[in-house]
């Protein structure tokens, strides 16, 4: 590490999380940065290796997200590796009409981010009160609604106990961060200064009743969960409230959520499609059945406990599917190679994951859209916040018009799924070489499928030309 | 292995036309019945159901139910190529991940091979039950046609209801209103000219103009077109193809906000 300035690192720490890095340095020298970021450190393994420029190949690294961790340890990879079907992309218009829980805190959290900020400056009012939060949900709300979707927004309460550890661990990293931030701000490395004020950042109680002001103001539909608003979020999908959650925490999948968003929020700039996840074929492909699924999440590691050094989400679901439950795996798992926490509180977790404290009461849930309080927002934005009075108006007048665009029916509501005599069959041995970087395509070439009464007896026959033209199919894409 | 020699080649062209609009990939399912699709838009607004039943074909070898992935565009670019009067044979192997259209010109002098490469679709398939109708409109495919074209000029949505009158499209836009009655008429020379409505009881609905006017592509299809319309379901627009079968596009309607509150939510 001492022969590569921190810039070049802080640059890399900007990236997303699979960037693909051709070669950093002049000549030869290939940095490759592996291992998720588990603790204090920011890159807790670094390799470098040296090959000539020829071999060069795209190497993928996982870069640490300038956010804390949270949600369960590299399920997204293990599920794009495991059950690509389960994630589909899909455009953020096609999702208009459709009523969406959005887990409040992460979406504020990101506006605290990114919304308005250059080094430790950010948006603040009159009174240097931050407004990052309310321009953040006060736009990309707008943006919802104009795509016609009804977003429900949750907001956490009392965290669980057993997540109190998770949180300090945050708490110390924050602490942590606000040394590095002075010691930055001494040097005045301008990147430094930005990495780790970003670090700094904390949703309080005031951002989150700055948010429920502004949404009730807007006609949105607020609900504020007894805990985690993951699972609370979680409940409403179950329940057919909502069509789905959208979130940037894994949980939402381990709480049960049929179907899970993410990069809904994020901004339209990004050009991101949004990551649909469905539970029913998550479980589906991984062939687990929910309790083994949130056993395999608590394995991987989760907000609640530890998890067991050395064993990660490719490892645990290897155990799940041989012993079934995480007692079955304590039985029979070697226990001088693996260290099993003292007093691990899985049972805990996984009665966190199957019986959250959620509101489920119809009366309680109070969830619907209205028109917005037009001098209600002027105040609260223009008068108390500091907003361009111009730019509130329009935003207003864009709420309204976007009221008539959430009339168009989908097709969905009135005609139901059906068996499709067509289903495409699995070919898992093609996909495997098609699908090596991105998680999800959504078209890729294929084969002839025989359909209809076919027999997966009679799909294994043909696998043996398919797996030929598997190779062939290579060449194409 | 599959192979369907359809004598009036043109037809597959005009099919690929009305649709490719709508829907960007789908599968084509093939069965010893007919070959046939059903597709969503991308926004699962509008869906589009053909069928040419095996009847249709001079020939037709289906051995096993096939589903084709197909991209359209691509699909009517290869199409494009045949003459309107060629002889079109899709053909495709177990296991291929390719389909073949061949093109013979009439006097079998010509003889075109166009190989296409499949795409493995996720795609969902809707039940459609069968329902019966409050209102069936049968009227000429142009006249429709126009109908939309104009209104779209108009405004954005239109609301197509059916009285004991007739079938009145209106419009609101910016720059004003719109208003189009179309009465029964039935005594015309050409029973294609005929407006016919079939109506048990009077409803109205709402639809966006757009995708009402990404169906009129299939005008050519078809003389006639049928409308058939309930109060709270998807309106279907039909075009026949002669003695072959169909295409038909289904479109939820707009809905009122009161309405859709009372209703259960998917």
């Amino acid at each position: 590490m001492p022969w590569l300035s921190s810039t070049t690192l802080a640059k890399l720490s900007h990236g997303l999380w699979y960037r693909t890095v051709l070669a950093i340095s002049i000549t030869t020298l290939v940095v490759v940065v592996s291992e998720e970021c588990a603790g204090s450190s920011c890159f807790s393994h670094l390799s470098f290796c040296f090959c000539r420029p020829t071999t060069l190949l795209p190497l993928r690294i996982p870069i640490h997200l300038p956010k804390p961790k949270m949600g369960i340890k590299g399920l997204t990879k293990l599920l794009a590796d495991n059950a690509p079907k389960s994630m589909k992309e899909n455009k953020f218009e096609s999702y208009f009409g459709r009523k969406i829980a959005i887990d409040a805190s992460m979406s504020i959290y990101q506006f605290l981010i990114v919304v308005g900020r250059s080094g430790t400056e950010m948006l603040t009012n009159e009174a240097g009160e931050v407004t990052s939060h309310l321009q953040g949900m006060f736009s990309r709300t707008i943006r919802l609604l104009e795509a016609g979707m009804k977003p429900v927004y949750v907001f956490d309460g009392k965290p669980p106990d057993l997540k109190k550890q998770e949180l300090a661990k945050r708490f110390s990293k924050r602490a942590e961060a606000t040394e590095d931030l002075s010691e930055a701000l001494e040097t005045a490395n301008k990147e430094d200064i930005e990495k780790f004020s970003k670090r700094t950042v904390k949703v309080t109680k005031q951002h989150n009743e700055d948010c429920i002001r502004l949404l009730r103001l807007m006609g949105v539909p607020v609900v504020e969960a007894p805990s985690e608003a993951e699972a609370q979020c979680a409940a409403l999908c179950k329940a057919g409230k909502v069509y789905a959650v959208a979130s940037e925490d894994m949980d939402s999948l381990t709480f049960g959520a049929p179907k899970f968003l993410r990069h809904l929020m994020d901004p339209s700039s990004k050009k991101i499609p949004v990551m649909e996840f469905d539970v029913a074929k998550v479980l589906e492909e991984l062939n687990l059945t929910m309790d083994q699924f949130i056993d395999l999440c608590i394995l991987s590691g989760c907000d609640y406990c530890e998890s067991i050094r050395g064993i990660g989400g490719q490892t645990a679901l290897k155990l799940i599917r041989q012993h079934g439950t995480i007692e079955n795996i304590l039985e029979n798992i070697n226990k001088e190679r693996y260290q099993i926490p003292d007093n691990w509180p899985y049972q805990e977790a996984r009665r966190l994951f199957k019986e959250p404290m959620v509101i489920t009461d119809e009366k309680e849930l109070d969830i619907k859209w209205s028109a917005p309080d037009e001098e209600g927002l002027i105040t609260f934005l223009v008068n108390e916040n500091g907003f361009n009075s111009d730019r509130v108006t329009k935003a207003i007048e864009k709420i309204k018009a976007a009221k008539n665009k959430s009339s168009q029916g989908r097709l969905e509501s009135f005609f139901k799924p059906a068996a499709n005599l067509s289903v495409p069959i699995k070919r898992k041995d093609i996909k495997c070489m098609l699908r090596s970087f991105k998680p999800a395509i959504e078209l890729k070439m294929s084969s002839v499928q025989p359909s209809n009464g076919s027999r997966p007896m009679v799909f294994g026959n043909l696998s043996l030309p398919k797996y030929n033209l598997g190779s062939k199919l290579h060449i194409f894409v | 292995m599959l192979e369907l020699r359809l004598v009036q080649g043109s037809l597959l062209k005009k099919v690929l036309e009305a649709i490719k609009e709508l829907v960007n990939d789908a599968n084509f399912d093939c069965s010893s019945t007919g070959f046939s699709l059903q597709a969503m838009d991308s926004s699962h607004v509008a869906l589009v159901a053909l069928l040419l039943r095996s009847e249709g074909f001079e020939h037709y070898r289906c051995d096993r139910n096939i589903s084709m992935g197909i991209n359209l565009n691509n699909m009517a670019k290869m199409l494009k190529c045949a003459g309107n009067d060629d002889i079109i044979t899709i053909k495709a192997d177990d296991g291929s991940d390719t389909v073949t259209f061949m093109f013979e010109s009439p006097t079998q002098d010509k003889i075109s091979d166009f190989e296409m490469k499949l795409m493995d679709i996720d795609s969902e398939h809707l039940g459609i039950p069968e329902a019966e109708y409050h209102a069936i409109v049968k009227m000429p495919s142009s006249e429709f046609a126009r109908i939309c074209r104009d209104l779209s000029s108009i405004g954005d949505t239109v609301v197509i209801s059916v009285t004991k009158e007739g079938v009145k499209f209106s419009t609101k836009g910016d720059i004003g209103t719109a208003n189009i009655v179309c009465r029964q008429n039935t005594s015309v020379d050409k029973p294609e000219e005929a407006t016919v409505i079939d109506m048990n009881e009077p409803v109205s609905l709402t639809f966006a103009l757009r995708y009402m006017n990404s169906f009129t592509k299939a005008t050519p299809l078809s003389n006639t077109v049928t409308i058939s319309l309930s109060n709270e379901l998807p309106v279907v627009v039909e075009y026949k193809i002669a003695e072959m079968g169909y295409v038909r596009f289904y479109l939820a309607p707009k809905i009122e906000e009161e309405e859709e509150e009372t209703k259960p939510q998917v």
